[in-house]
């Protein structure tokens, strides 16, 4: 009995490693992938922003249009936010708040010009989407983490 | 030397002997494999039956294997998080690394693919009792390839077209510097003919520009309101055609000075530039001593 409960012991341990082989696998692809992109969306703001720069000429950005030390507090519109999702992996999310000057809530995007150029525009997007994809990249090492933590033990549990 | 961006990003495994003898030894129990394995055994010598059908990569499923996270906390609950001997581990494995036998053919690799399609394999000879091994077992000998980014050297042209551009703008600056000095230099380039006409041409297309736009709108209020709607009298007529290119003139003197106030910083920059750098260094000579 003890035999047979310690050779299905075995199985299922066999088959959970291959299982977080495989997921290993699955996770490092899509980490890499995610990472691939987050480097082609900066990539692609940082040349609209460039186009935006040549476009308006050198001199039009002052520093005067940028807040200072002593100008007028706002709030942050866009937050990381911690999340612990049923199955115990803690995830982070971007959470977002939408345009509100009364409360604080002011668009940088109006500190440039009152009706921003497209390619500026598109920039915006463009890192806006990048850090979501940060967080979502983040995650996937999280994850990642967590399967190699259970590689690991159970590799050794298995040694024992 | 450049980091590029990464081409492929598939895992790929260097399958060892292990993994192929294993593949030929079983070679009966499997009808089907996929094109790059039956490749990679090709490849290292191996044949596959013929009745064996080849696979291609969308007909294989990839799907990420569900963790039963529960299982895995009980199996794992007596082995404690100890850093200390994964140390030890990781020698005993360098060691294994070094008594490997020689690796097969470069350049063949197992991809994500294969590999899920050796998983489902396993676990139907381990279902019939044909073998015990685990795929974790067999991979163990072979070595991870993870996705790298290639260097690539910056390419030749771009250097030499930003060499030359540098060198350009490094004589453009010691002509500026040296011009109070050579007579020959003195009016170069302003008072150059082809210079001025050049500047003049601007200024006057932006203003033309502006006159047309103003003319067309007058005309527009002119006749063109007048046709649309219908017999007007002569001076609503007038009054609607100094109203529309007023209206015209606004929104253009906007763009026109935007416009004028770039070509003047455009002709200003290098002055201006060498102004703010003669502020720069005068306040550097104010920390030095007076020599009076």
């Amino acid at each position: 009995m003890t035999a047979d409960n310690c050779k299905s012991d075995k199985n299922a341990t066999g088959q959970l490693l291959d299982s977080l082989y495989l997921d290993m696998f699955h996770l490092i692809e899509e980490h890499t992938q995610c990472r691939l992109d987050i480097e082609r969306t900066n990539a692609s703001g940082a040349i609209l922003l460039a186009r935006t720069k040549f476009q308006q000429g050198g001199q039009s950005l002052s520093s005067a249009q940028i807040p200072t030390e002593n100008s007028a507090e706002f709030n942050a519109l866009c937050r990381v936010v911690d999340k612990t999702d049923d199955d115990k992996t803690d995830k982070v999310s971007i959470e977002r708040h939408s345009v509100d000057k009364e409360n604080g809530y002011v668009e940088p995007l109006h500190w440039f010009s009152v009706l921003p150029p497209m390619s500026l525009r598109t920039a915006v997007e463009r890192f806006k989407k990048s850090i979501e994809l940060v967080a979502e990249s983040t995650n996937l090492q999280r994850e990642l983490a967590k399967v190699l933590n259970g590689i690991d033990r159970l590799r050794r549990s298995l040694a024992l | 030397m450049l980091k590029s961006t990464i081409v492929d990003t598939r895992v790929r495994l260097r399958p060892s002997k292990k993994v192929l003898e294993f593949l030929a030894k079983h070679k009966e129990h499997f009808d089907d494999a996929p094109a790059n394995l039956a490749q990679i055994l090709k490849k290292n010598g191996y044949k596959l039956l013929e009745k064996t059908t080849i696979l291609k990569d969308s007909e294989i499923s990839t799907k990420r294997p569900a963790i039963d996270t529960k299982l895995l906390a009980k199996l794992t609950s007596n082995v404690s998080d100890l850093t200390a001997t994964e140390e030890s581990e990781q020698e005993e494995e360098q060691e294994e690394l070094e008594d490997e036998k020689p690796q097969p053919v470069d350049g063949s690799y197992l991809y994500l693919t294969d590999l899920h399609w050796l998983h489902d394999v396993m676990i139907k000879l381990r279902a019939k009792d044909i073998t015990n091994v685990f795929l974790h077992e067999l991979i163990e000998s072979c070595e991870l390839i993870l996705p790298e980014n290639e260097f690539k050297p910056r390419n030749p042209e771009l250097e030499a077209r930003c060499q030359r551009l540098r060198e350009q703008q490094q004589n453009r600056e010691y002509q500026k510097m040296t011009k109070n000095v050579d007579a020959t230099l003195q009016h170069y380039p302003e008072d150059t003919i082809a210079y001025q006409l050049k500047s003049i041409n601007k200024q006057i297309i932006a203003v033309a520009q502006f006159i047309f736009s103003v003319a067309a709108g007058f005309t527009f209020g002119f006749f063109g309101v007048n046709l649309m709607v219908g017999p007007l009298p002569f001076g609503f007529r007038i009054l609607l055609g100094v109203i529309v290119a007023l209206v015209i003139a606004l929104a253009e003197m906007y763009f026109l000075a935007k416009k004028l106030h770039e070509y003047d910083e455009v002709f200003d920059a290098p002055k201006r530039k060498q102004a703010e750098e003669s502020v720069k260094s005068s306040g550097v000579q104010k920390v030095k001593p007076h020599i009076e």
